[in-house]
């Protein structure tokens, strides 16, 4: 079966860090922020799934979010935005603006797991 | 004639054995359809037998959630153990330490407490080497960039190295984390809110909040030491590149 190919962008290495050992099944690409992630993207066409910060230098998630649903090689991309913003109003707003799924930090790893394995269709681990 | 009788005995050892392995598996099958017909399951027997099986799949499913959480907290260990480790700058090692606290401990507001060695004793000072969300704290405790005690619970960590977790009466901290090199306080962590979508610390924050508490001080302390270390260093180096071209 074909790897899926992953877009991690998060201004902390520490993430990163995290993602590379929970995610040891899939090929990553990383980023630390919203306009590097764009030059990734350029990079990886083959990028199938994105896990994205907010909170971000440059620019932040929901702005790389727009651009990436405005293009049309990458709207296709399911994006899933891994926040500390927390209320009803940021994760409607991260919906609203094209994410896949909301998933908030402090996150349980079998939780996000979970939401990878159902938006790849495949194990994560 | 008695050809027919004498040849099993002149068969090759091979085909005796098949011949004995027949035998064994015609006996097998008999016991069993003996054991069938004296005992035949019955519908409740049935059930029966599938409630266990469904009982203990139900187990081993919980077993392995269980078994996928303690994964889950022993990565989140490794991996804050790791990133505090992996460098010799301070201002990273303190953005880990920031990073622990955000993401994985869920603290929207904070502050990173160290002794300032030159303050006068007992009136002990600590300097905030780094705030998250200050500008929402009305306790003034954290002003300029200093903490002079005031807060009973932040004092007491800081004075016998304990870990405490909230609430406690007359402090507004949640958790004071001591942060400790070869046992003696040097500072503390002091969390002050969680984000909303975060009720409260959980039992298993508790390891991360003592591995703070065991590596935090230390990663810190050996970058701050590596890096004064290193300016001295570079600054030989220069005096006596200087000196050679004289």
């Amino acid at each position: 079966m074909k790897t899926k190919k992953v877009l991690v962008v998060d201004d902390s290495k520490l993430l990163h860090r995290m993602f590379e050992m929970m995610l040891r099944g899939y090929p990553l690409v990383h980023a630390f922020d919203g306009r590097e992630a764009l030059d990734r993207l350029a990079e990886h066409k083959d990028v199938e799934l994105i896990l994205l910060d907010i909170n971000m230098p440059r620019m932040n998630g929901l702005e790389f979010l727009t651009a990436v649903k405005a293009h049309p090689e990458f709207a296709r991309i399911p994006v899933v935005i891994i926040t500390t913003e927390g209320t009803e109003d940021d994760t409607e707003r991260g919906m609203q603006a094209g994410a896949a799924a909301y998933v908030k930090k402090p996150f349980r790893n079998e939780e996000l797991i979970g939401v990878i394995n159902k938006l790849t269709a495949s194990p994560a681990a | 004639m008695n050809s027919r009788a004498a040849a099993p005995a002149q068969l090759p050892s091979r085909v005796g054995s098949a011949l004995d392995e027949l035998r064994a598996t015609l006996d097998r099958a008999a016991e069993l359809a003996k054991a069938i017909e004296s005992k035949p399951e019955t519908p409740g027997d049935l059930s029966a037998r599938l409630a266990d099986v469904e009982s203990d799949r139900e187990e081993l499913s919980t077993k392995l959630a269980e078994y996928e959480q303690q994964v889950g907290r022993l990565m989140n260990l490794y991996v804050a153990t790791y990133q505090l480790h992996a460098t010799l700058d301070p201002g990273e090692v303190q953005a880990t330490i920031a990073e622990i606290a955000i993401n994985l401990l869920g603290a929207e507001r904070f502050v990173l407490l160290f002794w300032k060695k030159e303050a006068p004793q007992p009136i002990a000072e600590c300097e905030v080497a780094f705030a998250q969300g200050l500008e929402d704290d009305h306790s003034g405790l954290y002003r300029n960039g200093i903490y002079g005690g005031g807060d009973p619970a932040v004092d007491a960590t800081l004075a016998d190295g304990v870990l405490r977790i909230g609430p406690i009466d007359g402090s507004e901290a949640l958790a004071c984390v001591p942060l400790t090199v070869q046992g003696a306080t040097v500072g503390a962590l002091v969390i002050l809110k969680l984000f909303d979508h975060k009720t409260m610390l959980k039992p298993e924050d508790r390891d991360l909040l003592d591995l703070i508490a065991a590596h935090a001080a230390s990663a810190l302390f050996a970058a701050r030491v590596y890096s004064v270390t290193d300016r001295k260093l570079k600054t030989l180096e220069s005096l006596v590149a200087l000196v050679r071209r004289q």
